[in-house]
């Protein structure tokens, strides 16, 4: 793990949806990047790549993080999960949460939708309930269609199991 | 958007990340890269050599004792927030850094990290000064501990030298009874403030008896509010509070002006917040 050197290009073995990869890459190649472009998993979208939009999150170790503010050389030995890790695999059926944003009409365009999702997968649904702590939840994510009332009503919908009838619309 | 190339290391000591850091000249310290990365992928920060220190041992922990709290250089904001001892010893870190990004920034930054960037605008640095916390560098001399009030130098400039890195910060626990507040003005959830109060104030009997008050987003580096702290002794919530207010509008006169908010604007905010703090802290005194 330890890398005393300086060096340009650093080895990488890295567990996408629970795959292993292993790569030679650049020092300044950024998650994002690795995820897109190395491995091929575009379901994750680079918005503003400084760390504002949010559509590019992904969960490393369980941690829900900006994959363009991150170095793949960062998350060498990590964990990664990516938007395409939530559908059970092997089926047309969606997350319950994917489902719930079909439902609900919480995307329209879909570039934002994998960030998204992927901050509401990582957190515990039993911290965040109201309707305020979801929108605080969602604040690190932006959506220039929906107006994020509908995403709201998803999230709603898809945790009122965790939340409890009626609890859901507090706040 | 890429970072321009440069070379990467990742030590597992204080020793080895020291000797890295002095390896060349433009080299800096990578702990939760939420400020640093976003400058170089926009070219705005020139790097040959990136020191990770996400590795380095001992680093990554937050210690609580009666006596305050320490956080290690590579401790995210996120394992501070949600360490069931800080809020107990020091209120303040909680407060701060619920204002600090959005969950995933606070995920991977860093509270070290946001005392060795020194935003004029965050809330860390405020938080810093006015609980006088001590913050813990090593570089090729060796160790040495700087007090906040002497570590920020200007915007983005601390005492920090060539080759040098944060390892801890010490966070003293404040005046045992006292409630610390940390508000701010800012034009969205999660965003650098335009401007922002750290207010640590001791109450009894239904007045303040004395305040640290420092503001932030409001000059160079976390402005202590000198004539605020004096005048703020002895207020009730029944007292006018013109007073308190036009000391710290004196304190802040030559406060930013920016396409964010005038001077003024900012001067005003700051003396709203203090008022506010210092009703909110009496309040908390009654119910307590």
């Amino acid at each position: 793990m330890t890398i005393r050197e300086p060096t340009s290009e650093v080895d990488v073995e890295i567990s996408i949806n629970g795959r292993r990869h292993r790569h030679r890459v650049p020092a300044r190649l950024l998650l994002s990047d690795y995820i897109r472009d190395t491995v091929g998993l575009t379901g994750t979208h680079l918005g503003c790549e400084h760390g504002y939009c949010g559509a590019c999150t992904v969960i490393v170790d369980g941690d829900a993080v900006r994959s363009c503010l991150m170095l793949a050389a960062q998350v060498d030995g990590a964990e990664v999960r990516t938007v395409e890790d939530l559908a059970p695999a092997g089926s047309d059926s969606l997350s319950p949460m994917q489902q719930a944003f079909h439902d609900n009409h919480a995307l329209q365009c879909g570039f934002c939708t994998a960030g998204f999702l992927m901050t509401l997968e990582s957190v515990d649904p039993g911290d965040w309930t109201g309707r305020e702590r979801i929108v605080e939840l969602l604040s690190g994510n932006l959506c220039r269609c929906t107006g994020y009332q509908n995403i709201v009503d998803a999230v709603t919908e898809a945790w009122s199991a965790y939340h409890g009838s009626g609890g859901s619309n507090d706040g | 958007m890429k970072p321009a190339p440069f070379d990467y290391c990742r030590p597992s000591t204080v020793a080895e990340a020291v000797e890295a850091l002095n390896s060349t000249e433009s080299s800096r310290v990578l702990a939760g890269g939420q400020s640093l990365i976003p400058a170089m992928n926009f070219r705005l920060t020139d790097v040959s050599v990136l020191v990770d220190i996400g590795h380095v041992e001992g680093l990554d922990t937050v210690a609580c004792d009666p006596g305050g709290v320490t956080v290690g250089a590579a401790a995210t904001q996120t394992q501070v927030l949600d360490d069931d001892g800080v809020a107990g010893v020091v209120g303040g870190l909680r407060a701060a850094l619920r204002h600090v990004g959005h969950l995933q920034i606070r995920n991977r930054g860093t509270v070290c990290g946001s005392l060795a960037h020194a935003d004029p605008a965050a809330e860390l640095p405020a938080l810093a000064v006015a609980s006088g916390a001590v913050i813990a560098v090593s570089g090729p001399d060796g160790e040495r501990r700087v007090d906040a009030g002497d570590f920020f130098i200007g915007p983005f400039w601390t005492a920090l030298e060539d080759g040098e890195l944060i390892t801890e910060v010490r966070f003293p626990a404040p005046p045992p009874g006292s409630v610390t507040i940390v508000d701010e003005i800012s034009r969205r959830a999660g965003d650098f403030a335009v401007a922002g109060l750290v207010a640590t104030v001791q109450a009894d009997g239904g007045a303040v008896r004395s305040a640290s008050l420092v503001g932030f987003g409001l000059g160079g580096v976390p402005t202590r509010l000198e004539s605020a702290e004096a005048a703020i002794g002895g207020w009730a919530a029944d007292h006018p509070a013109e007073p308190l207010a036009e000391a710290v509008m004196a304190d802040t006169a030559d406060a930013f002006d920016d396409i964010h908010a005038t001077s003024w604007y900012r001067s005003e905010a700051v003396a709203a917040l203090t008022v506010r703090a210092a009703r909110s802290a009496l309040a908390a005194g009654e119910a307590s």
